[in-house]
């Protein structure tokens, strides 16, 4: 055999082999983390290696089917968070035909026209892979031209009108002009700042030492198992009260054996709600109902076409091309944000804030996050006046629901039932921190206050230590038009 | 005004108005779907009109109607409670759309977009009583397009149009024509 004949075969076997290897990964089995053409955008990269949860057609689907597909595994996760927002923009807005000259300038059918993935030299704040000024494309000219509509806005650029605390492409519940209007004369600061759901009475507990004995005169521990300063702390728990026992997390059914170390599945059993919402939100999102399980070879097979293959053949895929499997929960290591040094390897679990026996309600709403968040916002909490608030409230000096804590606008409460209820996603009142204005903010201080303050990001900085130095005019504007009606203009 | 009218298969869009087996194998024209079609809208949107907005709150004064409904506690409008409608067929379906246009909108969303819907709404405001008919290409589609008048049936529509600070303008009566129901249905093909 001749030098190059030998040679071409070799690069032939060579390039076959390479092309398998690829074509095996990304269509049978095995990890395709090498194969990612981009970094992911926000906190997807905490799905990377579940490719299915947003890839879910066939191989060699249309451009259009991909389409399609792709976007509407998008409202798999945030359906909810847009039916909220009482989105401005909502897909439904677009379908109809006679929007059909806006699909040319931005498709707002889909959300791939504007949060693009794995673009990350392009990404944009909020996952925006157009240009900042993208208003343009639809409000600068006909009946759309707002520059026409709105005198205030004649010498504005369109690069201001999301950027200014003013506008957002989805959510504007705090800031539609008739909001503006009706709130534009608020007080900065409540007569009575208070949150009113965190007023509510706390669910009972036992208090004195006689119920406390009473409890653990009865309870159902291996008597080796019962640590005292466990017993104590949970028999003052609203756990207890509520008539949990030690085996409803530790053996929860009568034929599992007693585990020291229940996992996080017996909370979510009884706390569906927070669940749900923990699962929404960047801490928990690897535990969402929605994220793809591992490929199996034999079905992956079939939807190629080989309907019979062999058992061995799949054994030896499942064996040398298994998907990894996620982890359960995300670790500090995979955090995209500043930390400190002696966090990392933090297990997102919930008893990474909630500690299984004692309650703790500084920890958990303050404690917790300061165990890992080093940035300028968290480092400045302790100090702030929000956190004074919250120390007088503890000392008996503050009215019950005057202390502001962390997760008293990151993770806010909502009434349910006479008590209050945690929203777990610590991500539904950010992006854009607008969100927040409504649920939080405006349970202490005006709207004017609120809006200038979320666009003032030293004030955030330094945890609201101060009052804002930008001011945003949308209230202005907004009562200066009632005043003084712009006639023919949109609403 | 479109001449030649082609045909629809009714079961594509009338499952609901199939009586029987021989009835889903009808064929209808277009234009007869779409009649059907705004007569149901408009007898839903005139008794939510009357009986609910212009009753409550008009007549008797015990709750609003406001645009901002959940945030004054109020009833939908009854322009909203006729898009509302039109969001959830729009989910359900795309075998036809609808929409409530005017030459005079509140909100400038609602102002013709299209060369035809500018004719057709003119064609309306000028001949009363008269409904419009004619086809367009939107999007590589092309569409059987209807327009029909929307009256003011109560005062409830007049009164909020003439007072409303973006109404661009302020001088219906009622029994006016201020604007268009808008019905498109695409062609086979």
């Amino acid at each position: 055999m001749k030098r190059n004949t030998a040679l071409w075969i070799l690069w032939i076997g060579l390039t076959l082999m390479g092309a398998g290897t690829v074509f095996a990964k990304l269509y049978i089995g095995g990890d395709r983390s090498v194969l990612l053409p981009g970094q992911t955008a926000g906190a997807h990269h905490q799905l990377e290696i579940a490719c299915e949860t947003c890839h879910t057609s066939k191989p060699f689907a249309s451009q259009a089917k991909l389409r399609k597909d792709i976007n509407k595994t998008c409202e798999t996760c945030h359906k909810d968070e847009l039916k909220a927002a009482d989105d401005s923009h909502p897909k439904k807005k677009f379908t109809n035909p006679r929007m059909a000259s806006y699909w040319e300038k931005v498709d707002g059918r889909f959300c791939t026209t504007c949060h693009s993935e794995h673009q990350p030299e392009v990404t944009l704040p909020m996952m925006l892979t157009l240009q900042g000024d993208y208003c343009v494309a639809c409000h600068s000219e006909g009946e759309q031209d707002i520059r026409k509509d709105r005198e205030s806005h004649a010498d504005l650029t369109f690069d201001t009108c999301a950027s200014s605390g003013c506008h957002n492409y989805h959510d504007n519940r705090a800031l539609y002009e008739d909001f503006l209007v009706k709130h534009g004369q608020d007080p900065w600061l409540a007569d009575h700042a208070v949150i009113p759901v965190a007023a509510l009475p706390a669910p009972p507990r036992a208090g004195s030492a006689d119920e406390i004995a009473a409890y653990l005169a009865a309870v159902d521990a291996p008597a080796n198992s019962l640590d005292d300063q466990i017993a104590q702390d949970w028999a003052a728990s609203a756990h207890a009260a509520a008539d949990v026992t030690c085996s409803g997390c530790h053996a929860p059914e009568e034929d599992i054996a007693w585990t020291d170390h229940p996992d996080q599945g017996v909370c979510s059993d009884c706390h569906k709600p927070q669940a749900k919402s923990f699962s929404g939100g960047r801490h928990g999102m690897r535990g969402h109902a929605k994220i793809s399980k591992p490929r199996d070879a034999k079905k992956q097979l079939k939807a190629l076409g080989w309907k019979d293959a062999p058992e061995g053949l799949i054994t030896a895929l499942e064996t040398y091309l298994g998907d990894p499997v996620p982890p359960a929960a995300m670790t500090t290591d995979e955090a995209r944000v500043e930390l400190r040094d002696d966090a990392h390897g933090q297990g997102m679990e919930c008893t990474a804030c909630h500690k299984p026996h004692r309650e703790e309600p500084d920890f958990a709403a303050i404690g917790a996050c300061l165990t890992c968040h080093d940035d300028d916002h968290s480092r400045a909490y302790e100090g702030s006046p929000h956190h004074d608030l919250w120390l007088a409230e503890q000392a008996g000096d503050g009215p019950a629901g005057s202390g502001v804590t962390c997760a008293t606008c990151h993770m806010p409460q909502e009434e349910k039932k006479g008590f209050a209820l945690t929203n777990h996603n610590q991500n539904d009142t950010l992006r854009p921190n607008e969100k927040m204005i409504r649920p939080v903010c405006m349970s202490c201080h005006g709207l004017g206050f609120a809006i200038d303050a979320l666009a003032d990001p030293a004030l955030i900085a330094n945890n609201f230590s101060g009052q804002p130095s930008r001011h945003i005019e949308s209230i202005d504007w907004a009562l200066k038009r009632v005043e003084t009606p712009e006639k023919g203009a949109n609403q | 005004m479109m001449k030649k009218l082609t045909k629809i298969k009714a079961a594509m869009l009338c499952g609901a108005m199939a009586m029987g087996g021989t009835a889903a194998k009808a064929e209808m024209e277009y234009q007869q779907v779409s009649d059907l079609l705004h007569l149901v809208m408009s007898s839903d949107r005139t008794v939510y009109t009357r009986m609910i907005v212009n009753r409550l709150a008009v007549k008797e004064g015990v709750i609003k109607a406001s645009e901002h409904f959940e945030d004054d506690k109020a009833l939908v409008l009854p322009a909203q409670m006729f898009r509302f409608g039109a969001e959830m067929v729009a989910e359900e379906t795309d075998a036809f759309s609808y929409s409530l246009l005017s030459l005079w909108p509140i909100n400038k969303q609602n102002a013709p977009s299209t060369d035809l819907e500018k004719e057709g709404l003119e064609y309306i405001a000028d001949n009363p009583g008269e409904n419009f008919y004619g086809e367009e290409e939107l999007g590589g589609v092309t569409y059987f397009t209807a327009f029909y008048p929307d009256v003011a049936v109560a005062e409830a529509c007049t009164q909020c149009h003439n007072e409303h600070k973006d109404s661009p303008k302020t001088d219906f009566e009622g029994g006016d024509v201020m604007g268009g129901v808008v019905i498109r249905i695409p062609m086979d093909g």
